[in-house]
C-alpha cells in the first residue's frame, strides 16, 4: 500500500540508463527519480556524465539501455521534441536563447507550442495580448522586466541566465531539468534563483545540476552523487554531507 | 532602419515608373526588363523564405523554377497542337488559360517541393546543399532527354497564354499582370514572417535545438517553409516562361538555382524587399556592363566577393547602419 502510493508520487522515473561511446561508459545503468514537490539535485565532478544524463533524459542523445518513465508513461522511444512537448523543459548549460530576438520574444517563442500557435501562419504575432501578458508574467517572475525589449545577444551572462530559465518556465512543463542555472551568476542573482525554484518546486519538481554547494545545500530535498557515470550516492543533504564515498569522490573538495 | 523604408519605397517606385516611362516614350524593351526583374524578385522572394529567414541553403530552387516553367509550356504546347495531356484515367487536354496554368504550375511545384523537402530537410549544412542540388538536376537532366517537349531545345509555345479580357501580348499588360503577382508574395511574405509561424522559423535559422527544445515540431515549420519557398519559385518560373514563349532546359539548370540566390544574397538576406533590389541590380548589371563586355559576371563576382567581405547583409543592409556588421 505505502509502496504503491511512493510510485505514484514518482513524476519522472529513470532505470538502468545507459549509454557508451565504444568503450567509454558516459552513463552507466543510471537509476534516479523525481518526486512531486522536490527539487532533486544531482552532483559530481566534471566530465562525470551530469550532462550526457540530461541529453538522454531530453532525448537528443539515446540511450543504449534502460527506460524513461514519465509521469508513468514510457518516454523511452520518443524523439526530443515529443518530450518536450509532453512536457520536459530544460535549460543549457551555456545560453542558448535566440540571439537576434528580444528578451520577450524569445520568451512568446517558448510559450507557442503550448498555445498550439506555432502554426499560425498569417496572424501578426504582436497583436496576440493573451501571449504578451503571459510573457510579461515569466519576466517579472524571473527579475527581467526592465529589460523586456532588449535584444537578447546584448543582455549581461546574468540576464541571459535569468532567460534561460524563463524559457524553460514559459513552457509549464511537468518536470524542470535545469543544468547549471546559477553558473556565473553574482550573488543577488543567485539569491533571486533559489527564490524563485523553491517557489516553483510547489508546483513542478525540478532536477537540478549544479556546482554552487551553496545553493545545493539550501534548495536540495535529496541529492546524488554521480562519479564515472554511476550514481555513487542518493539522501538527503546531511546524509550526502556526511558519507565517506562521496568525499572521495570530491576528494580534496570542502563539501 | 528609416531609410531603408524609404529604399523599398523607392525600388517600388521605380518598377512602377520605368514600364509607364517605357509606355509613354514607346520602349517596350524597358517594359520587358522591368518585368523580367519582377519575376525574378518572386522567385528571388520565395528562396529568401527559405534561404534568408529559415536559413535553409537550398540550391536546387531552379527544380521549382523550371518545373513551373514546364507545366506552363507543356500546358499551352497542348493546347496549341490539340493533343491530350493525358488519356488515362480521364482525358485531359491541355490549357492556354493564365487562370488554369497558374493553379495547376502552383500545385505541381507544391507537390514537388514537398517531396524534395520531406526527404532533404532530413539533412542539414552540406548535405542539404548537395541533396536540393542533385534533386534539381535530375530534373534537368530528365528536361534534356525527353524529345517530346523540345529535349536540348527548349519548347516554343509562340502565343502568350491568355488571361480574360485583355491582351497579354500587350507588354504593359503582362508587366501589370506580374506586378500583381509581386505585391501578392511580397504580401504573404510579410504576413509569415510577422506570424508566430515566422517566429518559429526565423528562430531555427539561429538556433534550431532551442527551437526543439521549446516542443516545436522544426521539421514540420521547415517543410512547410520549404514548400512555401518552392512554390513560389515555380509560380515566377511560370510567368518567365510566358514572358520569353519559351521554356527550355536552362531553366532547371544550377545555374538558376545559383542565380536565384545571387539575387538574395546582394539584396540583403532575410530583408522583405531584398531579392528585388538584388535582381534589379543582376538585371542593370547584366545590360550595363554586358554591353561592354561578355565576361560580365567577372564583375560580378567581383561585387559579391566585396559584399561578403564588406556588406553581408546586402545592398539593402548598407541603408540599414544599425544591422550592418552584423553577422
Amino acid at each position: 500500500m505505502i509502496r504503491k502510493k511512493i510510485m505514484k508520487n514518482k513524476i519522472l522515473n529513470i532505470k538502468n540508463l545507459s549509454k557508451s561511446y565504444g568503450a567509454f561508459k558516459v552513463t552507466d545503468q543510471i537509476a534516479i527519480d523525481l518526486n512531486f514537490n522536490e527539487i532533486h539535485a544531482l552532483i559530481g565532478p566534471n566530465g562525470a556524465g551530469k550532462s550526457t544524463l540530461i541529453k538522454q533524459i531530453v532525448g537528443s542523445v539515446k540511450q543504449d539501455r534502460g527506460s524513461i518513465l514519465l509521469d508513468q508513461e514510457d518516454i523511452t522511444d520518443l524523439s526530443d521534441v515529443e518530450r518536450a512537448k509532453i512536457g520536459i523543459s530544460r535549460t543549457f548549460q551555456v545560453s542558448s536563447i535566440i540571439p537576434s530576438f528580444s528578451a520577450i520574444e524569445n520568451i512568446i517563442l517558448s510559450l507557442l507550442n503550448k498555445s498550439n500557435k506555432t502554426f499560425q501562419l498569417f496572424k501578426n504575432i504582436k497583436d496576440n495580448n493573451e501571449l504578451e501578458l503571459k510573457a510579461k508574467n515569466i519576466l517579472r517572475e524571473i527579475e527581467l522586466i526592465e529589460n523586456s525589449g532588449m535584444v537578447a545577444s546584448e543582455l549581461s551572462h546574468g540576464d541571459r541566465r535569468k532567460l534561460e530559465v524563463g524559457l524553460a518556465l514559459a513552457m509549464n512543463p511537468k518536470v524542470f531539468l535545469f543544468d547549471e542555472p546559477m553558473a556565473g551568476l553574482d550573488e543577488s542573482g543567485t539569491q533571486m534563483m533559489i527564490n524563485l525554484f523553491k517557489k516553483i518546486k510547489l508546483n513542478t519538481p525540478i532536477l537540478l545540476i549544479e556546482h554552487d554547494m551553496e545553493a545545493v545545500f539550501a534548495l536540495a530535498d535529496r541529492v546524488s552523487v554521480i562519479n564515472y557515470g554511476k550514481i555513487v550516492a542518493t539522501g538527503t543533504v546531511d546524509q550526502i554531507r556526511s558519507n565517506e564515498l562521496v568525499k572521495d569522490v570530491y576528494l580534496g573538495y570542502e563539501i | 532602419m528609416i531609410i531603408e523604408k524609404l529604399f523599398n519605397k523607392w525600388i517600388l517606385f521605380l518598377l512602377i515608373i520605368i514600364p509607364i516611362f517605357g509606355l509613354i516614350f514607346e520602349e517596350p524593351y524597358y517594359i520587358t526588363l522591368t518585368t523580367k526583374v519582377i519575376i525574378l524578385a518572386i522567385a528571388g522572394i520565395g528562396l529568401n523564405l527559405a534561404l534568408g529567414y529559415c536559413g535553409l541553403i537550398s540550391f536546387g530552387h531552379a527544380a521549382f523554377f523550371g518545373t513551373g516553367g514546364y507545366v506552363t509550356g507543356i500546358l499551352s504546347f497542348h493546347a496549341l497542337n490539340e493533343e491530350l495531356l493525358f488519356s488515362w484515367p480521364i482525358d485531359i487536354f491541355g490549357s492556354s488559360e493564365m487562370l488554369i496554368i497558374w493553379p495547376v504550375a502552383i500545385l505541381v511545384c507544391a507537390f514537388l517541393s514537398l517531396i524534395i523537402g520531406f526527404l532533404s530537410l532530413r539533412t542539414s549544412g552540406v548535405y542539404f546543399i548537395m541533396i536540393t542540388l542533385a534533386f534539381a538536376q535530375m530534373l534537368y537532366f530528365f528536361s534534356i532527354s525527353w524529345p517530346t517537349y523540345g529535349g536540348e531545345d527548349g519548347l516554343s509555345i509562340y502565343v502568350r497564354n491568355s488571361f480574360p479580357m485583355v491582351n497579354t501580348m500587350d507588354p504593359f499588360t503582362f508587366y501589370f499582370i506580374c506586378l500583381v503577382w509581386l505585391m501578392i508574395t511580397l504580401f504573404i511574405s510579410f504576413k509569415l514572417i510577422n506570424s508566430a509561424f515566422g517566429m518559429a522559423f526565423q528562430a531555427i535559422k539561429q538556433n534550431e535545438e532551442r527551437v526543439k527544445s521549446v516542443g516545436i515540431e522544426t521539421y514540420k515549420v521547415k517543410l512547410i517553409v520549404f514548400v512555401i519557398s518552392g512554390t513560389m519559385a515555380g509560380l515566377a518560373g511560370s510567368l518567365y516562361t510566358d514572358l520569353n514563349r519559351f521554356v527550355s532546359p536552362s531553366v532547371l539548370d544550377w545555374h538558376t538555382s545559383g542565380e536565384i540566390m545571387i539575387f538574395v544574397i546582394l539584396g540583403g538576406m532575410a530583408r522583405l524587399y531584398g531579392p528585388i533590389v538584388g535582381a534589379a541590380f543582376f538585371i542593370i548589371l547584366e545590360q550595363t556592363l554586358g554591353t561592354y563586355t561578355e565576361n560580365w559576371q567577372f564583375w560580378l563576382g567581383l561585387i559579391l566577393i566585396l559584399e561578403i567581405l564588406y556588406a553581408r547583409s546586402g545592398i539593402l543592409g548598407l541603408f540599414d547602419k544599425k544591422k550592418n556588421n552584423e553577422k
